[in-house]
């Protein structure tokens, strides 16, 4: 699945073309799996590589990048939504606050 | 372009009317049935920035996880082929679905804002308080659309019958008297 | 003559695709939109009006329009007014101060979130000092009204400390003018006439766990003796009782009761609701399991799939529809709570279906210590050994350190469903919300990945339900009933 070459029986490598997933997003996801599984990121030019450990039950890579485009559809979305997304937030925070505009 | 290499589906969308921002959510909608992998389909990712062309696209390429979790219902474990191909129909009508969204985005993007900044804004006007005259009222759109109604109803009599007759042309419009906008004589 | 141009105009200029969200159920699609309103629309009709091409002559355009799917007739002042009424808690502070009086309890109950220790350990009672600053502090809330509510564990374990509580509590009111409102969740197997009388006279709402018939409840609800079933009901009509003779010194509300579902409810939902009907109750909060604390534990065992829930839920909806039909009257509380941002564009104060979430801002949670948290669920969480949703401490820190926390601030940007993929262009993004402590336990982040997020299942599963409901006019009338009552 994807460009892979397996390092052992239990690891796998991914190459996520940057302009695909952001190199910012494989960094997020890498952080949410930090406590899952050995994962190990090398961020180049064009393309960023993981080393994931596949565990004996389950796809931790498979899940890895599932979680990358999640976390790249999620900047995606904060390009065009921002603005509201953060009017939102600023309100919300600033009543509880008791902060009165 | 399909191809079943053991249990993963690969497609190559090459279409000039996806981008890849479409592309990534529809990918994105479909994950929770399968792992989702996206990579360049040629050297050149898209000819302009953002979207497809030839010689460009991107395939994606999917690993089913179990028909129940492509449907949602734990009674159909269904056969890895039952998986893929309804997948691949959840796919296509999610790549339409963000198309058609893109659109609607785009249209209302800054509506949307004035309109969120106006709700958080507002405030409810005292008891018996005259509202100040920021556009129609509720009441006066009401209005508008009995009148509209009644305009249309009177139309719809006049020419259900005979053709009304019109000797001094009070029936047309501005534009059909004048002429569109373009053919007029600048001032 | 200008009214017929104006009309032949009006017509013949397209309007733009409207600002809408939808999703396909069956053949048919669901419009929404921010403000809230929805409709109903075939595949031609849905096509038409999402080209912005529905004209006056259409059957369905004033309908349309008066709900803001028509662009160039958008009434400003109507979509401004309703979003600001259902999103009402964005002007607000915690409402909700749940005060964790013990850990202790004398039950062992299977789906547990609580994380409820055993009965002697007294080192988890709430002391009077830490009871008096924590009410202190929940009076720090901007709100003109909030809602103290005394949990734990079992709060009857440490009544000394819960009755000082309420009398400081109402002295609080008193003097700051605050509108206060009290409630206790107990399993009831300790409850006295003393106490009851104590907690009446103080106007404490009551409300306790209900899981059906005897055999199912005290399945899920483990005591020494087995006799949780036996006691819930004798208390909850002892409260009915004088519920029903009230007096002019105070108000008696009410008891109220809760219903977690677990995988042994899931075959039985007509003896759970006619265990309801018996016992005079009018709600039934159908409430779902979460894989949190002592639950997660044990979910293979007790837990269950969004699927099996909405299945679950359709069916219980339908049988308290017909109970409805035939003059018994039976409302689901969930269901209730959403209908009325559905139908009344209100606000209903559902924390865990709003955008933020009620995480903090709305609620906080005050554990034995003084510790505080986002919700309680988030202080499950810090009894597990993981701390990310502790926002302060009743004595070292101020409201608004507490209010402007990395983690409270967290949960709020986590929980923005403008900014979370799926929910942003999700037809049911007015009325829902995500749990980022629930995304957190289970996915591994505040975000989640809501796309394989169960709990979102779970709520599109009550959502499908409640629409695909209201589309008959003779559910609609009943269950627009239920949130006008």
């Amino acid at each position: 699945m994807g460009d892979k070459m397996k390092n052992s029986l239990s690891e796998k490598k991914l190459v996520l073309d940057n302009r695909i997933y952001s190199p910012e997003a494989v960094k997020l996801a890498a952080f949410v799996f930090s406590g899952r599984t050995g994962i190990k990121i090398k961020y180049g030019k064009s393309a960023s590589q993981a080393l994931i450990e596949d565990q004996a039950s389950g796809n931790a890579s498979g899940e890895f990048m599932n979680e990358v485009l999640n976390q790249q559809c999620r900047i995606d979305l904060a390009k065009k939504s921002s603005k509201i997304a953060g009017i939102i937030v600023t309100k919300a925070l600033l009543s509880a606050a008791g902060e009165k505009r | 372009m399909k191809n079943q290499n053991k249990k993963i589906i690969s497609l190559t969308i090459r279409s000039k009317e996806n981008n890849l921002d479409t592309i990534r959510y529809a990918a994105y909608a479909v994950s929770a049935a399968a792992y989702v992998f996206i990579k360049p389909a040629g050297p050149a990712l898209f000819p302009r920035p953002s979207k497809c062309g030839a010689g460009g696209g991107v395939t994606v390429e999917f690993t089913p996880k179990l028909l129940s979790q492509v449907t949602g219902h734990k009674s159909q474990a269904g056969t890895p082929a039952q998986a893929a191909k309804k997948l691949l129909e959840r796919f296509r009508e999610e790549l339409k679905d963000e198309k058609l969204r893109a659109e609607i985005f785009e249209a209302n993007r800054d509506l949307r804002e004035f309109m969120i900044l106006k709700a958080l804004a507002y405030e409810e006007p005292p008891a018996g308080a005259r509202q100040e005259d920021a556009g129609l009222t509720p009441e006066q759109e009401k209005e508008l659309d009995a009148l509209i109604a009644q305009v249309e109803s009177e139309i719809k009599k006049e020419s259900a019958g005979k053709r009304s007759r019109d000797p001094l042309g009070i029936t047309r419009t501005w534009e059909e008297k004048y002429g569109a906008k373009n053919r007029r004589k600048k001032n | 003559m200008a009214q017929r141009t104006a009309a032949k105009k009006i017509e013949r200029t397209k309007s733009g695709p409207p600002d809408a969200l939808w999703r396909k159920i069956g053949g048919t699609y669901l419009l929404t939109n921010d403000s809230g309103h929805y409709a109903w629309l075939g595949e031609k009709d849905f096509r038409l009006v999402m080209a912005g091409g529905l004209t006056e002559r259409h059957p369905l355009f004033s309908e349309l329009a008066s709900k803001g799917f028509v662009r160039n007739r958008l009434d400003f002042n109507d979509i401004a007014a309703k979003w600001k009424k259902k999103n009402a808690y964005l002007d607000q502070g915690p409402g909700l101060h749940i005060l964790v009086m013990t850990l202790r309890c004398n039950h062992k109950c299977l789906y547990c979130q609580s994380s409820a220790s055993g009965v002697g350990d007294k080192k988890t009672d709430m002391d009077l000092g830490t009871a008096r600053k924590s009410v202190d502090f929940a009076f720090n809330s901007p709100n003109s009204g909030i809602t103290i509510e005394f949990q734990g564990g079992e709060p009857l374990l440490n009544w000394e400390v819960l009755k000082g509580a309420v009398k400081y509590a109402r002295e609080r009111a008193q003097s700051t003018g605050k509108e206060l409102r009290l409630a206790l969740v107990s399993n009831f197997s300790l409850m006295t006439e003393e106490k009851a009388d104590f907690l009446l006279k103080n106007e404490v709402s009551l409300c306790t766990s209900l899981d059906g018939p005897a055999a199912l409840h005290d399945k899920n609800r483990l005591t020494p003796g087995g006799r949780s079933h036996s006691d819930t009901v004798k208390w909850i009509k002892y409260f009915q009782k004088r519920s029903g003779k009230q007096v002019p010194e105070y108000r008696v509300f009410k008891p109220s009761a809760l219903l977690t579902v677990s995988k042994y409810s899931l075959p039985r939902h007509k003896e759970i609701i006619d265990e309801y009907v018996r016992l005079g109750l009018e709600d039934v909060f159908v409430r779902p399991l979460a894989p949190i604390g002592y639950a997660r534990r044990l979910w293979d065992t007790i837990g269950y799939d969004a699927g099996e829930f909405a299945g679950f839920y359709l069916k219980s909806l339908d049988y308290m529809l017909k109970l409805n039909r035939r003059g018994v009257f039976i409302r689901e509380k969930m269901a209730a709570m959403m209908l009325d941002k559905i139908i009344n564009f209100k606000d209903p104060g559902y924390l865990d279906a709003r955008c933020p979430c009620g995480a903090a801002i709305g609620q906080l949670a005050y554990n034995y210590n003084g510790d505080l948290y986002t919700c309680d669920e988030g202080r499950m969480v810090g009894w597990e050994g993981d701390d990310l949703f502790r926002i302060g401490n009743v004595f070292k820190d101020s409201y608004k350190k507490v209010m402007t926390s990395q983690a409270t601030k967290g949960c709020v940007v986590a929980s923005n469903l403008e900014a979370q993929p799926a929910c942003a262009r999700c037809a049911y993004k007015p009325y829902c919300g995500v749990c980022p402590v629930y995304n957190y336990e289970v996915q591994g982040s505040l975000w989640g990945n809501i796309p394989a997020n169960d709990r979102c299942g779970l709520f599109k599963g009550v959502f499908d339900t409640l629409f695909t409901l209201l589309k008959s006019p003779a559910n609609a009338e009943i269950l627009k009933k239920w949130v006008t009552k």
